[in-house]
């Protein structure tokens, strides 16, 4: 039996041996701008030395990553990065080198490392402070600021999601993802995104139609999800029922986003409508906005904090019992403003409290039932966000939320709990490797036999769909939020609010 | 840092993204799963393919630069990690799982295959690969093979040689080489049992076969929890003298314990108590009840506070989660800690436990315990403070202590991390000079240029200067015409002999040499003639040493003299056929008879090589001593056997049986000779003195010398004293026995070997060739319970009318033992091995063969193997006469083996008259397999004076 142990502790132990040999060597000189980025990895290292310094190099962190996997290069670890994390703290190697560029750009942050660990260490977080310190080092990206700069500025997102919009109606986004002579995949899948983000359209399928079932069949826990499930229960967001206070139905606020804000408004909608439907007053939190994480994933930790501070006073202010989020992603990042803003002289403490709050739309409709809908009969495969099985500890979100549909056939899909590749703007920054994963996802998901692919992260929502496009493939992509809505209305539930258009397929071909 | 020419020939190889060269980036290979030795390499290869692999291997011995083979990086000794900018290879990219194959429940695979993943694959069929390091979920079957893994469940179901059937190894030079392999189970060394453990020091292996075996049908899980730990190694000691085998049994310290509740992996093992013991039993549902209810109560006699059964699978998962990450939890409470891995003899762990805290006390350290109890593995924690300089003093002088204390108790130095970087100074405390220097000779054979893995395992400063007689020239050096030419010297080099004895201080007299009358007259020879013993061979003198000095002795003379020497025990093995060339003096063992040390509790015994298997010798070279003494009379004393049931097991000596090897029946359920023996001492072919293995279940110090020795018959050393595992001697034992029409009994025989049912042997025959109808016979052994359910789930399989016959007890054992000795009056026994799932043709052909032959056929339906016996024409009433005369039998068999090859499988001769000895080609070797086979040869026996050839 091979055991992991402290390995940064165990020393050689022959009678040749010494204890003291095993010193790193001498450290490298570093340029000055390196060494200020390694204090500040140093400083951030040293302030989490519980959670973060845990690593014991036993390895077992790599099978779990959709990179080692597809490179096999140990750079492209969790292990190996966190060694490369290491090696800058100890001077030995230049935060602004290509190395370390790279293979921490490469890293997806999905976080599948983190419930493999047995010695806890809190990837996810160190990861941020690592792209934090690369970011210092070596400015990302022109296309990668901008894109940050715009999500993250009300008065730039706007304008800039409207006009996405607008590109988006005229149908030629989904036509360059389809042509075969526009090169450069970057291109292809921003247009392929973009026009995936269009609201899909739930079939009808008559083998569905013709099983009679009277709720889904869901398919037993993979068994990666299992073991998310037994270790995360100590994570601040776990899946704690709601407690309302008595005499009142639960409050809550539901994060807009950006992005989802934008481009994906319907799922928006459809949160609120299904949080009504299952009990909950859902009040506005005006003020509002991106909530942060793609700039922390980005190591863009300044504007992250700003974000988070804005949003802290929002939610505050609106002083629900909780916060719901359709966007995993950003769940996972609200769940973390307490440690974020931690330092924060005013705000660490309201940050924490609405990081206590923060829950998905899958576990508050959970906690209801939920409440059952009109039979669809369709064959649906649902994949795991990352940033909800891992970063969350919520396995098999969407499948708690469709078991309220009647006759809804959740069918397996292989490899569900692995990332997708979408990973905030991972497409756009790691094109070929992205493609790599985003096609194997692809693959699966064409295996299924899912008439429809339900994943509870607009993220992945662009990236799924928008492989599926690049292949020709026009299956659609759905928020289960979405399908528990349409179920809804063939229910008849909305009938005192103004129905949104039809979402079937069935309806309209 | 390597050129950038190579860089790019090893791109054009494995592709841009399968070399790593940039400083920088090859920093996260500085260490394995043991960062004490950080060590950055030349560059990194990720090959993709077993050609790519080949190339890349070629491109870097063509310029002399060292390889690191490395799976995942998981391993505790520092073995992955490349010394002195060496090149790693890594096989993280090859891990396709190539050929599942359900039906012979084989799996090949690429060796980066994780090994929980391959489990994973192998659910669907009903089965799983057995071998469960902690690890498993990162590790790879690769980085498995070379270090011989083990895990919780090794207890009942073996380690990773036991699984490992056939290896395609790239050695040094690029070049590929097929160990084994389904249905290639005939003959030649047992390389791939060697190249298991060898710590990527031998070569790399690009292909691996692993067998697979059934899921359990039922698994009962126990804790136990103690006040005293030295109680619950007292419980360990009482359930294997009950004769249970559980399949794992493991032992939590209270420290530990501690250690995971205050973890997230908490699994609710009780936080006042000093210990807490897993014990799992695992098989068909039947048995399973009573077995844990005994367990039970052993547990309680020992001491226990309470013992509880998990009810659920979760919760029997939460108690394996909170133990196989123990140390991970550890790390969470320790500023440091230093894992030590090593094993005892079961029997004294209790002693070993109190030494262990009397250490810990007398250096002022915390030391915390959890470890494979069932197998007496243990893994010392010590817990301390690195910023404190003296109390890191203390913890180096505290681990050295603890290890040379588990030494003295007759442990060793690592049971399962391997020796890497990190143990290769402790080597000395178990291997002496010249262990070490023929270790440095195996690395040689395989790779000349030591390019492999160099600066592990073997302790630094001891590699001899001189060159080892191994290389291609020296194997033509050696005096094989001489040998094989049948003819005898000129001189007599017995007298010869007989004289250089007298130098060495022997007296003649001592030794019973050529022409001495005592022992010839014992023996029924004339004075003075040349003894004609063993039958058929014709030596100047048979020697009986008393001792190993005394075998030293003889060998040593004999590499003086050249007189070619022949290794016997019993004499039962070399009756005609004996496929020694010239033959000047025989050897026997048979009055190096005694039980050197037995202690039923650890289940190993260490006799010397004469001691009789069932019968003994007496009377022959002076023995002593009655009949009775013998190996399985010692075991059956404390309810215990050896369940080696191979072909003429029971006739002859432990020696002979090591020596020959071959596989018996019931190898499907308690493993073969390979996997008994523990450990070895021997006298090599010039005359060293060398001891390898011991008498611990798992032990992976330094090469596998012991399956090497295992099966080579004689060719490579005088096999003087033998460590075997032994087991509780089962409550109930039956054979099934269905008279088929051979047209329905091979398709019957491989249905019931399909089940899950644990048939412990499935056999046709034994039945004359011309016959229409075979004996198919089933052997089930267990617990009453378990083989009762087994038996009645098996009677479908057999056909109803007649009902089959049923024998137990006694009876059915010695059914079988009439098998073992079916081959004593053989003039001539071929094996034929071929692909389980090919029974039906394999049968077809031994019956075309013994039909043919005028002989006689058993077939092994569970190995897939078949046997066919012509025996001596006179008293052997069952021997039909009119086949093919003798002078036939050659153009026969190479007839018959093209068939078997031609569906992949192979022919071996293990018998035939001597007459016919030079024709017969006896084995199917491939030219890689022969070449290192000549290079072993000349590394034990440089001077040819063994006058055994290997099988």
């Amino acid at each position: 039996m091979n055991v992991p142990a402290r390995a940064r502790m165990r020393r050689p132990s022959g009678p040749g041996g010494s204890l003291r040999a095993a010193a790193p060597p001498a450290a490298t000189v570093a340029v000055p701008a390196a060494a200020s980025a390694a204090d500040t990895l140093a400083l951030a290292l040293a302030d989490q030395q519980e959670g973060l310094l845990n690593c014991v190099h036993c390895g077992f962190c790599l099978p779990a990553c959709p990179t080692y996997r597809r490179l096999g290069d140990e750079a492209d670890s969790p292990r190996g990065r966190l060694y490369l994390m290491q090696a800058v703290v100890e001077g030995r190697l230049d935060a602004a080198s290509a190395a370390f560029q790279e293979h921490i750009g490469r890293c997806l942050g999905c976080r599948a490392c983190e419930p493999a660990c047995p010695s806890g260490v809190e990837y996810g977080r160190l990861l941020e402070l690592a792209r934090h310190v690369g970011g210092e080092a070596r400015r990302p990206g022109l296309a990668t600021r901008l894109l940050l700069r715009v999500v993250g500025t009300r008065w730039l997102a706007r304008p800039a999601m409207a006009a996405a919009r607008l590109l988006r109606a005229t149908g030629a986004p989904a036509l360059v993802a389809s042509a075969k002579f526009v090169p450069g995949r970057r291109g292809r899948l921003a247009a392929a995104m973009l026009a995936s983000s269009a609201r899909g359209r739930l079939p009808v399928g008559e083998t569905a139609a013709a099983e009679a079932t009277t709720g889904p069949r869901v398919r037993p826990a993979a068994a990666g999800s299992a073991v998310g499930a037994g270790l995360r229960a100590d994570r601040p967001s776990s899946d704690r029922p709601p407690t309302a206070p008595s005499g009142r139905p639960p409050t809550v606020a539901v994060l807009d986003g950006c992005v989802q804000a934008g481009l994906f408004a319907r799922v928006n909608k459809a949160t609120v409508r299904v949080l009504e439907t299952n009990g909950y007053r859902v009040a506005p939190a005006p003020g509002q906005g991106c909530c942060g994480a793609l700039h922390a994933h980005a190591g863009d930790l300044r504007a992250a904090r700003a974000l988070a501070r804005r949003n802290v006073e929002a939610f505050r202010k609106a002083g629900t019992d909780y916060v719901a989020m359709n966007a995993s992603g950003c769940g996972a990042a609200m769940a973390s403003y307490g440690e974020l803003l931690a330092r924060d002289p005013e705000l660490a403490g309201p940050a924490a409290e609405v990081a206590a709050k923060v829950r998905d739309v899958s576990q508050l409709t959970a906690e209801r039932g939920p409440v059952a809908g009109a039979p669809v009969a369709a064959k649906v495969a649902c994949d795991e966000p990352c940033h909800l099985l891992h970063a969350q500890g919520l396995p098999r979100s969407a499948e708690r939320i469709l078991r309220a549909v009647p006759d809804l056939d959740v069918v397996p899909l292989a490899n569900a709990a692995e990332c997708c590749g979408g990973a905030g703007i991972y497409g756009l920054a790691q094109p070929e490797l992205g493609g790599r994963i985003g096609g194997d996802k692809v693959d699966a998901v064409l295996e299924s036999g899912a008439q429809a692919l339900a994943t509870g992260n607009p993220g992945c929502m662009m990236q799924i769909g928008a492989e599926l496009r690049l292949r020709g493939c026009r299956l659609p992509v759905l928020h289960p939020v979405e399908i528990l809505d349409e179920s809804y209305r063939r229910a008849g539930m909305y009938k005192h609010v103004r129905p949104e258009p039809v979402n079937a397929a069935g309806a309209k071909a | 840092m390597i050129p950038a020419a190579l860089v790019a020939e090893l791109a054009g190889i494995c592709g841009r993204e399968g070399v790593i060269a940039e400083r920088d980036r090859l920093l996260a290979y500085e260490s394995d799963g043991l960062t004490a030795y950080r060590h950055r390499p030349g560059a990194v290869v990720l090959p993709r393919t077993t050609d790519e692999l080949r190339a890349a291997v070629r491109r870097l011995s063509a310029r002399g630069l060292a390889i690191v083979p490395r799976g995942a990086g998981t391993g505790l000794s520092g073995g992955a990690v490349a010394l002195g900018g060496a090149v790693v290879i890594g096989t993280a990219r090859m891990n396709r799982i190539l050929h599942m194959d359900p039906e012979n429940r084989r799996v090949r695979l690429q060796p980066g295959v994780i090994n929980a993943e391959l489990s994973v694959a192998a659910a669907p069929h009903g089965l799983h690969y057995a071998p469960d390091p902690s690890s498993q979920s990162a590790c790879t079957v690769g980085g498995n093979v070379a270090e011989n893994s083990g895990g919780p469940h090794c207890l009942k179901h073996g380690v990773t040689s036991r699984y490992v059937t056939g290896l395609s190894v790239v050695l040094a030079d690029g070049s590929l080489v097929e160990f084994g392999g389904l249905g290639k189970e005939a003959g030649g060394y047992d390389l791939a049992g060697l190249f298991v453990g060898s710590e990527g020091c031998f070569g790399i292996a690009a292909e691996i076969e692993v067998g697979l075996v059934p899921l359990p049908e039922g698994v009962r899980t126990l804790l136990a929890v103690f006040d005293r730990l030295e109680d619950a190694g007292r419980a360990v000691s009482e359930i294997v003298r009950c004769g249970l085998l559980p399949a794992a049994m493991e032992i939590i310290d209270g420290a530990t314990i501690r250690a995971i509740e205050n973890s997230v992996f908490a699994a609710g093992y009780p936080t006042d108590a000093e210990a807490a013991l897993v014990v799992e039993f695992d098989g068909v549902e039947a048995g399973l009840d009573a077995e844990t209810a005994r367990a039970r109560k052993c547990c309680e006699e020992a001491g226990a506070r309470e013992v509880e059964q998990a009810r659920t699978e979760a919760g029997r998962a939460a108690l394996w989660r909170g133990r196989k990450k123990a140390f991970g939890a550890m790390g969470r409470i320790a500023p440091d800690l230093l894992v030590q891995d090593a094993t005892v003899p079961r029997s004294v762990l209790p002693e070993v436990l109190r030494r262990i805290s009397a250490v810990a006390e007398q250096y002022k350290l915390i030391v915390a315990n959890v470890f494979h109890a069932g197998d007496g593995n243990l893994h010392p924690n010590i817990l301390f403070d690195r910023s404190d300089a003296e109390e890191l003093a203390r913890v180096e002088e505290a681990s050295a202590e603890i290890m040379r204390l588990c030494v003295a108790e007759g442990g060793t130095i690592t049971g399962e991390h391997g020796v890497g970087l990190d143990k290769k100074a402790y080597m000395p405390l178990v291997y002496g000079p010249e262990e070490i220097r023929l270790m440095w000779g195996l690395r040689r054979v395989f790779d000349p240029g030591g390019i492999l893995n160099p600066g592990k395992v073997l302790p630094d400063g001891t590699e001899p200067v001189e060159d080892f007689p191994c290389g291609e020239s020296s194997v033509q050096e050696r005096p094989e015409a001489e040998r094989g030419d049948g003819k005898r010297a000129p001189e007599r080099a017995g007298l010869r002999l007989a004289a250089g004895l007298e130098r060495a201080g022997l007296a003649a007299e001592t030794l019973r040499l050529a022409g001495v009358a005592a022992e010839s007259r014992m023996l029924g020879w004339g004075d003075g003639a040349a003894p004609s013993w063993p039958p058929g061979v014709e030596a100047e003198a048979v020697v009986f040493p008393r001792s190993v000095e005394e075998v030293q002795a003889v060998m040593e003379s004999a590499n003086q003299t050249g007189a070619a020497v022949l290794p016997a025990g019993g004499g039962t093995w070399l009756a005609p056929g004996s496929r020694a060339g010239r033959v000047d003096i025989v050897l026997s063992t048979a009055r190096m008879n005694q039980v050197e040390r037995y202690e039923p509790a650890d289940l190993t015994i260490t006799v010397a090589a004469g001691r009789a298997m069932q019968r003994g010798f007496p009377g022959l070279g002076g023995v002593s001593g009655s009949a009775k003494e013998n190996l399985n009379a010692d075991l059956a004393a404390h309810g215990q056997w050896l369940p080696l049931d191979s072909p003429g097991a029971c006739a002859g000596t432990i020696g002979a049986l090591v020596a020959t090897g071959t596989p018996g029946p019931l190898r499907n359920r308690y493993g073969g000779v390979r996997d008994a023996v523990l450990g070895l001492e021997m006298v090599t072919g010039d005359g060293r003195r060398i001891k390898f293995g011991g008498r611990v279940v798992k032990n992976v110090a330094g090469y596998d010398l012991v399956r090497l020795l295992t099966g080579s018959r004689g060719s490579l050393a005088v096999i003087t004293s033998v460590s075997v595992r032994v087991f509780p001697r089962p409550e109930a034992d039956v054979t099934l026995i269905q008279e088929l029409p051979a047209d329905e009994v091979a398709e019957r025989a491989r249905a019931l070997a399909n089940s899950p049912l644990p048939v412990a042997a499935l056999e046709i025959g034994p039945s004359s060739g011309r016959s229409d109808r075979f004996p198919l016979k089933a052997r089930f052994v267990g617990s009453e319970a378990e083989v009762e359910d087994v038996v009645e789930r098996a009677l479908p399989f057999l056909g109803g009318a007649p009902p089959p016959e049923r024998l137990e007890g006694a009876r059915s054992r010695s059914d079988h033992g009439d098998l073992e000795e079916w081959e004593a009056d053989a003039r001539l026994v071929v094996r034929l091995a071929a692909r389980p799932s090919l029974l039906e043709g394999t049968l077809r052909t031994a019956r075309a063969l013994a039909v043919e032959l005028g002989g006689q056929l058993v077939v092994d339906a569970l190995q897939g193997t078949a046997r066919v016996k012509v025996g001596s024409p006179a008293g052997d009433p069952l021997a039909p006469v009119g086949g093919v005369p003798e002078d036939g039998w050659v153009e026969r068999l190479a007839e018959a083996r093209s068939a078997v090859e031609e569906t992949g499988g192979s022919l071996a001769v293990s018998q035939a008259p001597l007459e016919l000895g030079e024709s017969i080609r006896w084995t199917s070797e491939s030219r890689g397999q022969a070449l290192l086979s000549n290079r072993l040869e000349a590394l034990f026996d440089p001077r040819g004076v063994l006058a055994a050839k290997r099988a």
